[in-house]
């Protein structure tokens, strides 16, 4: 089994991409793969706290459930912070962490990384 | 001989260099899994050709298509593939994968 990185660029509501990182890494961890997911500029805001989309997949609640399983997910700090979203008020399991820390130690150490972005 | 697996976001409206993936992967085996809009990569016909003469295979998640209402109009060449399958191709089928 490998590790799977998922780097997220798109925001919540933007488009698909961060349906498509959701389903990406149920899939994986089914098959026993260890999946990190990083957002970067807007991709920050799928560790929101407080989600509420009416009609759209709850993104924060499914990273939630995720973590449960083991997914870690962090997220750009100067790009959480440039949006207004600070330490404290992430989701369960998730972690406004740094490129230094946390993305580049998840590259080093991955197997595959896919990037979803526009 | 190195195999790629290159990620397909954007559909054939959008701006994506296909080129790019000969001048990444040259003549190794390279294939491209298509998410979101550029499944429609998959049903139409000119774009289809476009794609298929640069790669070995195409592979198409069955959950965009089916979102998108064109599942009824996929192109022979192009294989669908549910997410568990895109996990295999992304984690083992392929030496490396890369996002376009």
């Amino acid at each position: 089994m490998g590790t799977l990185i998922i780097q997220i660029r798109s925001g919540t509501m933007m488009n698909m991409d961060v349906n498509v990182m959701v389903k990406l890494a149920e899939a994986a961890v089914e098959k026993g793969h260890d999946v990190k997911i990083f957002g970067y500029g807007e991709g920050i805001m799928a560790i929101k706290e407080g989600q509420e989309p009416k009609r759209f997949p709850n993104v924060g609640k499914s990273l939630e459930e995720l973590a449960k399983k083991g997914v870690e997910t962090s997220v750009c700090e100067t790009c959480a912070y440039a949006r207004g979203v600070k330490r404290g008020e992430e989701i369960e399991g998730a972690s406004v962490g740094s490129l230094t820390n946390n993305l580049s130690v998840m590259v080093s150490e991955g197997d595959r990384m896919i990037t979803l972005a526009r | 001989m190195k195999t790629t697996l290159f990620v397909m976001l954007k559909g054939p409206h959008e701006s994506c260099d296909l080129d790019l993936m000969e001048r990444i992967a040259g003549d190794e085996d390279k294939a491209a899994l298509l998410f979101e809009d550029a499944v429609y990569y998959s049903v139409m016909p000119g774009r289809a050709k476009e794609l298929k003469r640069r790669l070995d295979d195409v592979y198409v998640i069955s959950d965009d298509l089916q979102a998108r209402g064109v599942d009824d109009r996929l192109i022979d060449g192009f294989q669908v593939v549910d997410y568990p399958k895109a996990v295999d191709l992304i984690m083992e089928g392929y030496d490396q994968t890369i996002t376009l």
